[in-house]
C-alpha cells in the first residue's frame, strides 16, 4: 500500500514535469500554469493508481482518469474564468498515447524491408498498436468532454 | 402572435413581425455596423481556429460575439481551415466567408478572445473597442520566451523517459535531444518550412541524438522514444476525438488525418535516424 503510494507520488511528480513543458509549448496564460500542471500530476497519478492498484485495463483507467482531469478543469475555470480547455488538454498530455501511435506507424514502415512472413506478423502488430491509439484517445477525449457532456447540456445555439 | 403583442417594435413598416424562431428582433441595424460586426466576429472565429480550439468553441464564440454586437443570428460553417458566416438583423444579413489555416496552438489567444466574447455579451464592450482589443491580441508576444520553452520541452520529454522506465543516463541524453530538436523545429518554422517536413527533420535530429545513450549503457529503444515526444500532435487528436464526440465530424476526420499524418512524418524520421545508427527498432 504504502509502495503503491510512492510509486504514485513519483509518477505524479514525473507527469507534472511532462505537463509543465507542453503548458510553455502551448503558452498557456501564466496564470494558469500551476493548476495544468496539476491537472497533469493528478491525471496520471491516477491512471497508474488504477492499473497498479485495481488491476484495471489501460483504456477504462484512462477514461476514469481523464473524467476526473475533465471535472478539474471546469472546476479550475470556474475559479479563475479562463476557458477550461486550457486545463483539460494539458491534463491530458502526459496519457495521449503518442509511443503507440507512432510504434503504429514504424510497424507500417518497416512493412517494405522484410519478409512477407515477418511482415505479415509486422502488420498484425501494427494493428493492435492503432487499435490501443484510437481507443485510448478516444477514452482521452470522452472524459475530459464528460462534464460537458453530463451537466452542460443545452439546446444547439448554432 | 403574443410575441407581437407583449413587445413593442419600432414604428418602421420595414421590421417583419418576428424571426423564424419566434424571437423578437433586436434594434435595426446599419448596414456598416452589420458588416463590422461580421468581420470582427469572424476574425475572432480565425484566432481560436488558428490556434487549437476546439469547433465547438469556435461556432458558440462566434455566436456569442455577433448576438452581443446586435445581430438576431448568426449561421455558421466551421471547417477545418476556413469560417464562413451569415449574420441576420431584420431584414438585413451579410455573409462572409473567412480563412483560417492552422497555425499551432497558443492557448492565451484561446483564453483572451473567449473572455472578450463573454464581455462583449453583456454589453461592457463595444466594435470599436473589440477592434483594437482583437488587434492588440493578435500582436500580442509570446508568454515565455523561447530558451525556457526549448529548456522545459526538453525536460518534459526527460520526465517521460522515466516514466517509461529510463534511468539517469537515459533522461540526460533526451534532455539534450529533445531541446535540440525543438530548437531545430523553432528555426525550421521560422523558416516556414512545410509541417510535415519539419515534422520529419526534427524527429530524425531527436533519434539521432538519443542513439548516444548506447554510449552510456542506456536503452535506447526509451531514449528515442521519449525524445520525439514533443512532435506528438496531442492537441489536435484530442481536438478530433472531442470533435466527433460532439457531433462535428468533418472537422473531426480532417483533424484527425491531420494528425496521423504526423505521426507517420515522426516515424519517418525516427525510423531513418534508427536505419542510420544502426538500431534494432523500438
Amino acid at each position: 500500500m504504502i509502495e503503491l503510494l510512492g510509486l504514485m507520488l513519483q509518477d505524479a511528480f514525473w507527469s507534472a514535469i511532462a505537463a509543465l513543458g507542453f503548458a510553455l509549448l502551448f503558452n498557456v496564460p501564466r496564470r494558469a500554469l500551476p493548476y495544468c500542471v496539476l491537472a497533469g500530476a493528478v491525471g496520471h497519478s491516477t491512471r497508474l493508481l488504477l492499473i497498479d492498484g485495481f488491476q484495471a485495463n489501460i483504456v477504462p483507467a484512462t477514461l476514469a482518469a481523464a473524467t476526473l482531469v475533465g471535472f478539474i478543469a471546469k472546476y479550475c475555470a470556474r475559479h479563475l474564468q479562463i476557458p477550461s480547455m486550457i486545463f483539460a488538454v494539458c491534463g491530458a498530455i502526459p496519457m495521449v498515447p503518442g509511443v503507440f501511435a507512432f510504434q503504429t506507424m514504424l510497424g507500417i514502415l518497416q512493412i517494405i524491408w522484410l519478409p512477407v512472413d515477418v511482415a505479415a506478423d509486422m502488420l498484425v502488430i501494427a494493428a493492435i498498436n492503432a487499435i490501443k491509439t484510437g481507443l485510448l484517445l478516444g477514452a482521452l477525449a470522452a472524459g475530459i468532454v464528460a462534464p460537458t457532456l453530463l451537466f452542460e447540456r443545452q439546446q444547439p445555439v448554432v | 402572435m403574443s410575441i407581437i403583442e407583449k413587445t413593442p417594435l419600432p414604428a418602421t413598416d420595414t421590421i417583419p413581425p418576428a424571426t423564424v424562431d419566434g424571437m423578437p428582433h433586436k434594434p435595426p441595424m446599419e448596414r456598416e455596423a452589420l458588416r463590422d460586426v461580421i468581420s470582427l466576429s469572424l476574425w475572432a472565429g480565425q484566432m481560436l481556429l488558428q490556434n487549437g480550439a476546439d469547433t465547438a468553441r469556435v461556432e458558440e464564440t462566434v455566436h456569442r460575439l455577433g448576438t452581443g454586437l446586435g445581430c438576431d443570428w448568426l449561421d455558421i460553417i466551421v471547417l477545418p481551415d476556413s469560417i464562413t458566416a451569415t449574420t441576420t438583423n431584420n431584414l438585413e444579413f451579410r455573409t462572409r466567408v473567412r480563412r483560417a489555416p492552422v497555425r499551432g496552438v497558443n492557448m492565451d489567444i484561446i483564453a483572451q478572445v473567449s473572455d472578450l466574447s463573454y464581455r462583449v455579451q453583456t454589453g461592457t464592450l463595444d466594435r470599436f473597442i473589440l477592434r483594437s482589443e482583437l488587434r492588440r491580441i493578435d500582436k500580442l508576444p509570446k508568454n515565455y520566451n523561447r530558451w525556457l520553452v526549448v529548456f522545459g520541452v526538453g525536460t518534459s520529454c526527460a520526465a517521460f523517459a522515466r516514466l517509461f522506465g529510463g534511468d539517469a543516463s537515459v533522461m540526460a541524453i533526451v534532455l539534450v535531444a529533445s531541446s535540440a530538436a525543438m530548437f531545430v523545429r523553432q528555426e525550421l518554422h521560422h523558416h516556414a518550412f512545410n509541417p510535415l517536413i519539419i515534422t520529419i527533420a526534427t524527429a530524425f535530429v531527436a533519434g539521432v541524438i538519443a542513439a548516444s545513450s548506447a554510449l552510456f549503457g542506456g536503452k535506447v529503444a526509451i531514449a528515442q522514444a521519449a525524445a520525439v515526444l514533443l512532435l506528438v500532435p496531442g492537441v489536435p487528436l484530442i481536438n478530433a476525438a472531442e470533435d466527433l464526440i460532439r457531433g462535428h465530424v468533418v472537422t473531426g476526420l480532417a483533424r484527425g488525418f491531420n494528425g496521423l499524418l504526423i505521426a507517420l512524418a515522426i516515424a519517418m524520421g525516427l525510423g531513418l535516424a534508427i536505419w542510420l545508427t544502426g538500431g534494432q527498432g523500438l
